[in-house]
């Protein structure tokens, strides 16, 4: 026996409260981590963006559209290495209605060489190059409605107008895998030719937004505005911003909802600062009479606060560690996986960040401690005649 | 019964524990009650937006008005048809444009999207809450624009006197804001329709048709009509029932994520109350075996504990609750997922969100205390007689 | 005759109490030789368990010098009180006051861990303690395994595992049937006799008095 087996003894005294506190801690570390992955996967498609990738778009509003012989100017614009570009269809199944998922009419030519991230077999790829009336589906969207390469689909657009005699039936030509957390792995993508020709002349030969690759990251701010400053002058002006600004700026619209995340978040770690602070002082207040024991044999205060602290810590750290084991299970592969089929427009990777798991881990045995303070700084302080006369 | 004053001073005696669970589970009640009430409030701004009289037409298959168009021509024949209400400048029937723009948030890093809305002349009296709240109304055709007043100061240009770029050199100014009786069109800016449509280039077109129907009830027959003719490829809908759907995904959204954080969080709250209750049996062993050989139940014994245990929690649960109405003045705005531009919110506390919020408080300390209570109801009278 | 084992000099103690001063020890003179075995006698309140508080560094006096094992006691800095405590003396309480959470072996050693002694040298000490007491066939119990006198049994083998030269008692038979207090008071016979201990006593048992060497009676803060 040492001094800290001696304090680590202490720690199974009252085994019940023990095992309760332990649990407490690991359910607020758990939920911490929940919101912190939320708050992580929302964000993360503007962290892990790619930062050679420039989105033009117009410059007031992503409704509308840009002139199509704008992408031939991209292409020969200093600097730029290949350029695809799109439209939103919007789209939904009629037989599944209420699945939201992005269906976006591209180029089919560089569509996937911009997009390299997203990865479909050689031959699929080739099919559907020649195949007019032929889709790429991310795999998620695949599994989750049941499509198989070779089915025929047919979609509703809520902006393009339905004609029932010539209805948006597609051939589902491949399946696209991700090959980076922030893709969606939810999105239908078809020939923009074929949206093309279906649009009155008057909107024909629009593109929604170009994407381009440039040759250097490191220039990609530069290049972004020499883009604009190509189009000032001309009938529409462009915004162009690199992948990851543009994400950003998207989810400036739920700033206020990422913060009241950050705020929920810091209450549940009070909420299990005040469950160890109680449990702690309960401790104290039970042992105070062991305590003026332990002073009288010629223990020191600061011996009293080190097993007060000490106890507190490892029981912080054993509920950090059991919230850590339980959030990852539950997390992952519960409601990740649910979320990511899902919701993966918006949450196309929700996975727990592994710096959060220290920051959690790190909060359990420094607010345990935090908590134990006051009740560690009282139980030294005792009076030793004081702390005898107590009976437990 | 053992009396409830032996329960209040027993808590009253632990001051520490007690205010350190009953806040606990406090800081759940607040949490759940501001959730709820933001739910709540996305409910009530975009409830009060739509009315039952007035009939949206859309194009078949849109989902919102953003991504909806109707030709000119068909703007008139909406209002030919019966059930239509007529004013003195004819049918009440107004077509609106719907865009969005980017605009620069202050206070705020970034740029975000703000609903702006092509108005005709026929657009207020659809709109009879309306009221403008400061400055005048914009002058027909000028580049004048009118804004919702809760996106005062919220953006960049939008205060009284303040401008910003419909597109590039085309400069409006604010010249007035508006109320509309808390709803969603307080988070819009209203511009002349034909400014709008020339700016945006939208020339015969609008995004949809609001008509003002005689009353409630022609409203099944008006959307027969609409709906009939299949080679206008319309549907009709009621307002109320178009800024209902809007609001469902956001207030589930809220509704559900407030739900389960708040129920991460009664878990550990309650495990709070368990453990402080299993020390109050505890360091009572004593007085409890003294009531039973005064001649108490167990049951008695069970009761009381459980009603210390819904006390301690209550009085958090009032807290919290008390704490929530503080968000009461505090604005959420948010991406309204229908329409993809910001709409301002705010924390709407009910009555009954904070009896729901307090009574969930109670059922916390019920749970939490009900194992502390059975081991005290198993104490025996002879505890009483032991050193 | 060598230097007294604890020398009192015109020591006062007073508490306050809710703005009322209590004056419980006044201007008091008090000497116990090396190698006695006194018991302190008196009524409730007589300060009887304050003057022990005192000789044992529990306490500090409101005035006079206190001198025990030739060291000033009233003196000294908490830190060092505690390190002289730790050296110095043994304690014995009414209640025992052992760990629950510690075996009978581990509860001796406690004092030890104190000291720079290796742990197999610490379990030795303390094994060697509790043959002193007779529970060398305890030693892997607990607390709540034991009967009351062996627990005081094993308390006793906690004051003497340091080897102090004073053993303080605070009615040590208080909490124990007739058999378990002889047993006790034996014990502490012999760590007198045998091992020279100088041991104080504070009891209310006439019997437990009749052991020691001196008797001393205190009443109302004085010695009668």
């Amino acid at each position: 026996m040492n001094l800290a087996s001696f304090a680590a003894r202490n720690v199974l005294r009252n085994r019940f409260r023990t095992v309760l506190t332990v649990l407490g801690v690991a359910v607020a570390v758990v939920a911490f981590l929940l919101l912190r992955t939320v708050v992580y996967a929302w964000t993360m498609a503007a962290d892990f963006a790619a930062k050679d990738r420039v989105v033009t778009r117009h410059k007031v509003t992503f409704i509308m559209t840009l002139p199509k012989r704008y992408v031939d100017d991209v292409r020969t614009a200093p600097g730029i290495k290949v350029v695809t570009f799109a439209n939103w269809f919007g789209g939904k199944d009629p037989k599944h209605d209420t699945e939201f998922f992005s269906a976006v009419a591209v180029d089919t030519k560089s569509f996937f060489q911009v997009y390299d991230e997203m990865r479909v077999a050689d031959a699929d790829l080739e099919r559907w190059q020649t195949d007019r009336s032929g889709a790429i589906v991310g795999d998620v969207l695949a599994k989750k409605l049941g499509w198989h390469v070779g089915d025929k689909v047919t979609l509703e657009s809520g902006i393009y107008p339905d004609d029932p005699q010539n209805p948006w039936t597609f051939t589902i030509d491949g399946i696209y895998t991700a090959m980076a957390k922030s893709v969606d792995r939810s999105t239908f993508v078809f020939h923009w030719d074929r949206l093309n020709d279906r649009i009155a002349t008057r909107g024909q030969n629009e593109v929604g937004w170009i994407v381009s690759r440039v040759d250097d990251p490191r220039h990609v701010a530069e290049t972004s505005l020499a883009l604009d400053r190509l189009f000032d002058d001309r009938e529409v002006q462009t915004l162009s911003q690199d992948e990851g600004a543009f994400n950003a700026s998207f989810l400036a619209g739920f700033s206020a909802v990422l913060r009241a995340i950050d705020v929920v978040s810091l209450v549940i770690l009070v909420i299990m600062t005040l469950i160890l602070g109680n449990t702690v002082a309960m401790g104290v207040r039970e042992r105070t009479n062991e305590y003026g024991v332990l002073r009288a044999i010629g223990f020191f205060p600061r011996h009293i606060a080190a097993f007060v602290l000490g106890e507190a810590v490892v029981t912080g750290c054993v509920g950090g560690v059991l919230g850590i084991v339980l959030a990852y299970p539950l997390i992952e592969r519960g409601m990740g996986r649910w979320l990511e089929e899902n919701m993966g427009v918006m949450f196309p990777y929700f996975r727990i960040e592994t710096s959060m798991v220290a920051v959690a881990l790190g909060a359990s045995v420094v607010l345990a401690g935090a908590a134990a303070a006051i009740p560690a700084w009282r139980a030294s302080r005792l009076r030793v005649t004081d702390a005898l006369r107590r009976v437990a | 019964m053992i009396p409830v004053r032996y329960n209040v001073r027993s808590l009253a005696v632990r001051k520490t524990t007690t205010i350190a669970t009953a806040a606990g589970i406090g800081l759940v009640v607040f949490v759940l009650a501001s959730s709820l009430m933001l739910a709540a409030g996305v409910r009530k701004t975009l409830g009060l937006s739509g009315r039952r009289d007035v009939a949206l037409v859309m194009r078949k298959g849109s989902d919102a008005e953003l991504g909806s168009s109707i030709e000119d021509p068909q703007v008139g024949l909406l209002g030919s048809l019966s059930g239509v209400r007529r004013g003195p400048r004819g049918a009440l029937v107004s077509g609106e444009v719907i865009v969005v723009a980017a605009m620069e948030k202050l206070g705020a890093s970034g740029v975000s999207n703000v609903q702006l809305r092509g108005m005709t002349e026929q657009s207020h009296e659809l709109r009879p809450q309306f009221k403008l709240v400061s400055g005048r109304l914009p002058r027909a055709g000028a580049d004048e624009v009118l804004v919702g007043q809760r996106l005062r100061g919220r953006f960049r240009g939008l205060d009284l006197d303040g401008s910003f770029d419909l597109r590039k050199n085309r400069p409006v100014k604010v010249v007035g804001f508006f109320s509309d009786g808390g709803s969603s069109y307080e988070s819009e800016v209203w511009v002349d329709l034909d400014v709008l449509r020339t700016s945006y280039r939208r020339e015969g077109f609008v995004s949809s048709v609001r008509v003002q129907l005689e009353s409630e009830g022609k409203f099944d027959g008006f959307q027969a009509l609409v709906e009939r003719d299949k080679r206008l490829g319309l549907q009709a809908m009621r307002e109320a029932t178009y800024f209902e759907k809007q609001s469902e995904g956001t207030s589930l959204f809220i509704t559900v994520m407030g739900s389960v954080v708040s129920v991460f969080f009664a878990l550990g709250a309650m495990i709070g109350a368990m453990i402080t209750m299993y020390a109050a049996v505890a360091s009572r062993q004593r007085e409890i075996g003294t009531l039973r050989a005064l001649g108490f139940s167990r049951s008695a014994v069970l009761g009381s504990f459980l009603l210390e245990s819904v006390l301690l929690a209550t009085a958090g649960g009032v807290m919290g609750a008390a704490a929530s109405v503080a968000m009461g003045t505090v604005h959420f705005s948010m991406i309204n997922y229908a329409s993809w531009s910001e709409v301002v919110f705010r924390f709407e506390p009910t009555a009954a969100i904070l009896g729901q919020s307090v009574g969930f408080a109670a059922v916390m300390g019920l749970v939490g205390g009900l194992l502390p209570a059975v081991r005290a109801a198993r104490i025996a009278p002879a505890v009483a007689m032991r050193g | 005759m060598t230097a007294p084992m604890i020398n009192l000099r015109q020591v006062s103690k007073s508490y306050d109490r809710g703005g009322e001063t209590l004056k419980v020890l006044q201007a008091l003179d008090f000497e116990v030789a090396s190698g006695s075995f006194e018991a302190l006698m008196g009524p409730s309140g007589s300060g009887k368990s304050t003057l022990l508080n005192l000789i044992a560094g529990l306490d500090r006096p409101t005035a006079g010098t206190i001198e025990v094992a030739g060291t000033r006691i009233d003196t000294l800095g908490e830190g060092a009180l505690a390190k002289w405590r730790a050296n110095t003396l043994g304690f014995i309480f009414q209640a025992y006051n052992l760990i629950p959470v510690l075996t009978a072996v581990e509860n001796v050693e406690l004092p030890l861990l104190l000291a720079p002694v290796a742990s197999r040298e610490r379990r030795r000490r303390a094994e060697t303690a509790l043959r002193v007491v007779g529970l060398e066939d305890r030693s892997l119990h607990y607390p709540r395994q034991l009967s009351g006198g062996q627990e005081q049994r094993v308390a006793i083998a906690r004051a003497i595992v340091n080897d102090p030269t004073l053993l303080v008692a605070d009615e040590p038979t208080g909490d124990l049937d007739r058999a378990s207090a002889d047993d006790v008071l034996r014990l502490l016979e012999t760590l007198n006799k045998e091992l020279k201990k100088t041991i104080i006593m504070v009891t209310h048992d006439p019997v437990a008095a009749e052991r020691a060497t001196v008797v001393r009676r205190l009443d109302k803060g004085s010695l009668a």
